[in-house]
């Protein structure tokens, strides 16, 4: 029997397309994708850019705009307010994210376990305050942290401790913003948990268990280290949300920041900039000095779980 | 050191919600030092049996002695004895050593013993070089055996493996049969072994457990449970190509008893008869159990067995130096194990001779073995 080798005469090279030929061939599904393009240009892209122009700018919003270099950043180092409320967002944020995130992952924990009942009526209810209004929730918790005629203080006489004035402390104010973050945000962090769990095999438990490891061991030696890029995820999601807390301080401040201004959060101090100030100019700029710190922030906060999690 | 045999007595397992239990009356005394193997198709209780002893299954019912001390409520870190899981159940985000050094550390062992159990395991897996990485950097087969050696560490009075082998290809799963064999003469120490694959149960145990929807059907040495099967379910479970079955009937005929089949007519030996006539089985249906291996090639010589039958052949596999013949005869399908010849093809008739005194009779109503 002969033995053919194979032999490739004169082979055919495929043709290159030029891109715009790729492009004419796929056209349908560029117009499929086409409509969210156009619209995160139009409301995305270019309030971004235009943004970085602005702050360059000194603008009311009606007169010409006048150019004034980096002039609006240098007054931005020298603004006490500004770097209050620099302040002021990062201890809302440790005191929100932190007891958030480890209830939600004990929570999840608890869901997850064999021995809970009505598990879809928990993750419900979990879930709940995630989907209400912010406005409408932060009116009621308003009145909730009232003074004189607020339930809290009311529960808290009952108690035998002193009525708290929740709205005008400075830290009390801040305390009270981070528990209506809690309150809206620990069942959704629980949820994403719960998923990250339910990726654990069964068997790595049970492994454990032989081995020797309690509950507790196996959370803390087992559990979360599995879980570090779902718990990354949210350290940074929360980040980047933290950071930029507006709708609570302003409704239940009206908008001031408190009387102290302990409850003036970056974006909120912006937003009075732009529009009560009419500052758009320099309210630009600190929207810009806002994306760096949350940025820098990000980048650390990963770092720092990166570390802690591989002890 | 005092014996560290197990044993099951007469153990249950019932899920709430199923009309059958899981495990049924499973009673039964591992050996110290014994390699035994639970052995049976899917669902047949086998894992959960293991799972019971294992303490990660609580028993409906019976009581578990491993050693001498009863371990029905004791948890399963106390139970001392190490799991090996079909899948591993290595932790992805600790390296090797950690791996296997983890029951170790949980126990408060001194650092530098947990160091030399460690590396005295590596080293009898041979494993040494692998002990910085993660399970993620390993194949399947060195993943296997961290997890082997990460039981070993535990230096336990009973190790339970949970089908171990089955995630492994062919070529690896006959390698390590030969390890895990090696690795029980070295450590001495008692080894429950669950699988489905009768070959792992046939060359590695020194008992085999057939079992069947949750119940034992034979417990014996391999040789024993190959020889003389207890029932048609373990006559066609053990072994490979499995046994032939032919219904047929017993019939007595000038003092003698037959067996016949269409296109069949089985002299059976005296000695065989006695039994037969001593159970008070001399005529009525009964199925007749021969392995391929005892289907002769009559074209190859006569065994002085009996008559050559002629047979249809459909599907021949050349297994090499071997050949399986599959045909029918009488409308019966058989396989016949034979030394490979070139004229066996398919589509052709074939005169095989049935050897009778390797012969196998069941009762029809509850498929036990007479003979």
């Amino acid at each position: 029997m002969a033995v053919v080798l194979g032999k490739t005469e004169n082979p055919r090279l495929p043709k290159k397309e030029s891109t715009w030929e790729l492009i004419k061939k796929n056209k349908s599904i560029y117009l499929f994708i086409s409509p969210f393009y156009i619209l995160f240009i139009i409301f995305g892209l270019f309030p971004i850019v235009f943004s970085l122009y602005l702050s360059l700018q000194s603008w009311d919003g009606l007169d010409t705009m006048k150019f004034v270099g980096l002039r609006n950043f240098s007054l931005l180092m020298t603004d006490g307010e500004f770097w209050q409320s620099v302040g002021n967002t990062f201890i809302i944020w440790i005191e929100s994210t932190v007891p958030m995130l480890l209830l939600a992952l004990i929570i999840a924990f608890l869901l997850n376990a064999a021995f809970v009942k009505l598990r879809g009526f928990w993750r419900f209810t979990f879930f709940l305050p995630n989907v209400t209004s912010v406005v409408a929730t932060t009116v009621l918790f308003g009145s909730f942290f009232s003074t004189k005629f607020g339930v809290l203080n009311w529960v808290l006489g009952k108690l035998g401790f002193g009525s708290i004035d929740w709205l005008n402390n400075n830290g009390w104010l801040q305390v009270a913003i981070a528990i209506m973050i809690i309150w809206r945000w620990t069942g959704y962090n629980a949820i994403v948990y719960l998923a990250g769990l339910q990726a654990v095999p069964e068997e790595l438990y049970e492994a454990a268990k032989i081995d020797g490891a309690s509950t507790t061991q196996i959370f803390f030696r087992i559990t979360v280290p599995m879980m570090r890029p779902i718990i990354l995820f949210t350290v940074i999601l929360s980040t980047i949300g933290g950071m930029q807390i507006f709708t609570e301080p302003q409704i239940l401040t009206g908008g001031t920041g408190g009387p102290g201004l302990g409850g003036m959060t970056m974006v909120l101090y912006l937003y009075n900039q732009a529009f009560s100030s009419h500052l758009f100019g320099y309210s630009s700029a600190i929207a810009w000095v806002l994306f760096l710190i949350i940025i820098v922030f990000s980048l650390l906060n990963s770092v720092l779980v990166r570390r802690l999690s591989n002890h | 050191m005092h014996l560290a045999g197990v044993r099951m007595n007469h153990l249950y397992k019932q899920y709430g919600g199923n009309d059958a239990p899981a495990v049924k009356d499973f009673h039964l005394e591992v050996k110290d030092k014994e390699f035994l193997i639970l052995v049976g198709p899917s669902g047949c209780g086998k894992s959960t049996t293991l799972r019971m002893v294992a303490g990660l299954e609580d028993m409906t019912d019976g009581e578990l002695y491993i050693g001498d001390r009863q371990v029905n409520n004791v948890a399963p870190k106390d139970r001392d004895i190490a799991m090996v899981f079909q899948n591993y159940a290595l932790y992805p985000h600790m390296s090797v050593f950690q791996n296997m050094a983890f029951g170790l550390k949980l126990r408060k062992v001194p650092k530098h013993d947990i160091e030399e159990r460690v590396r005295s395991a590596a080293k009898i897996l041979d494993i040494e070089n692998l002990l910085d990485r993660k399970p993620k950097a390993l194949s399947g087969g060195q993943r296997q055996r961290v997890a082997l050696g990460r039981a070993i560490v535990r230096e336990p009075q009973v190790f339970l493996m949970d089908e171990p082998l089955s995630n492994l290809d062919a070529k690896l799963r006959v390698q390590m049969r030969t390890e895990i064999s090696k690795l029980h003469k070295r450590l001495e120490t008692t080894l429950i072994y669950v699988t489905h694959d009768q070959t792992e149960a046939m060359t590695m145990a020194d008992r085999i457990v057939v079992m069947k929807d949750g119940v034992i059907q034979q417990v014996d040495t391999p040789k024993e449970v190959y020889d003389h099967p207890a029932n048609i379910f373990v006559a066609g479970f053990i072994g490979s190509p499995a046994m032939n079955f032919l219904n047929g009937e017993l019939v007595e005929e000038n003092g003698d008893i037959f067996f016949r089949a269409p296109s069949l007519n089985l002299a059976l030996s005296k000695n065989k008869q006695a039994v037969l006539r001593e159970r008070g089985i001399s005529r009525g249906d009964v199925v007749v159990g021969i392995r391929p291996e005892n289907i002769l090639d009559a074209a190859v010589g006569a065994y002085g067995s009996g008559e050559p039958i002629s047979s249809h052949i459909d599907v021949v596999e050349l297994m090499g130096s071997e050949m399986y013949l599959h045909g029918s005869i009488g409308g019966q399908s058989i396989t016949a194990r034979v030394t490979a010849r070139a004229e066996l093809k398919a589509d052709i008739t074939a005169p095989l001779i049935l050897d009778t005194s390797k012969l196998h009779l069941f009762r029809t109503d509850n498929g036990e073995a007479i003979f």
